[in-house]
């Protein structure tokens, strides 16, 4: 079933630490008003959303993305984010792409690794026939 | 060499059969270096970079019954544009507490700064 809009809010504990490093120091925030941001916040995001995928409808796209978002930042006026959220963007492509370079290098250790056990098993079901025949014991060579 | 591993714009697909049954991820987990695709644990892993968790901003956007789908980047920047709009807001809410000579902001001066701040105006009716 899908969730809708008044079943999600976003993590009080979150919004309040926000909230709490924008503001100054000795600075408090009552429940009902932490409530009301949670609340904007989320219709934020609603709004946000809707905005970005005109975008991407109007590009005849399926999927929204990062540009749409942009647009519809602009769009809202809230052009101040534009620049933060361009540096954003920036960190967050590199963290991609490094995510990516790490898996890709584990998994190729991951292939190397089971090459390598493979050729030690016959090894060693070789040396187990040999002990029957002969029943003389040999030196595990292992590397 | 199959092309399974993660790419940097993965679509996540918005649609109603996962809604609910996500995590929540608070920035404190481990790096999970593949990246199915609900994007998940890419989530968490950059939830450094945003406050606020991928996973449930990306519920939230799956509401609209317009939008299909959403990739991670979009995800991302939403979740991040969110955090600046609460600094703003709270920003913006505690000159009115400061006009009442008040140290605590309170919901009359979030309602003050929603009428009188032409970017806040999308929240006129829309809070409790």
């Amino acid at each position: 079933m899908a969730e809708r809009p008044e079943d999600l809010n976003l993590p009080n504990a979150v919004i309040t630490r926000i909230i709490k490093e924008a503001l100054p120091d000795g600075v408090n925030v009552s429940k009902e008003a932490r409530r009301a941001i949670s609340q904007a916040a989320s219709v934020f995001v609603l709004y946000a959303t809707s905005c970005a995928n005109n975008f991407a409808m109007k590009a005849k796209r399926k999927t929204l993305n990062a540009g749409d978002v942009l647009a519809a930042m602009e769009e809202m006026e809230f052009q101040r984010f534009l620049e933060p959220l361009r540096a954003a963007l920036a960190v967050y492509q590199k963290g991609q792409k490094g995510k990516k370079e790490v898996s890709e290098q584990k998994r190729r250790e991951k292939e190397k690794k089971s090459g390598r056990e493979e050729e030690e098993e016959e090894r060693m079901e070789e040396e187990q026939e040999n002990e029957v025949e002969e029943e003389e014991e040999e030196e595990e060579v292992e590397n | 060499m199959a092309a399974t591993v993660a790419t940097p714009v993965t679509p996540t697909e918005l649609d109603s059969d996962r809604c609910g049954s996500e995590e929540e991820s608070r920035g404190t987990e481990a790096e999970d270096s593949s990246q199915p695709q609900t994007g998940l644990p890419a989530a968490v892993s950059h939830s450094r970079l945003s406050k606020l968790p991928l996973a449930r901003i990306k519920a939230l956007m799956k509401t609209d019954p317009d939008v299909s789908l959403a990739s991670q980047e979009s995800v991302f920047i939403i979740a991040k544009a969110t955090e600046l709009f609460v600094e703003m807001i709270a920003k913006d809410a505690l000159v009115y507490a400061q006009q009442g000579k008040r140290k605590t902001l309170q919901r009359k001066d979030l309602d003050n700064a929603i009428e009188a701040i032409d970017e806040f105006a999308f929240l006129e009716g829309t809070l409790d």
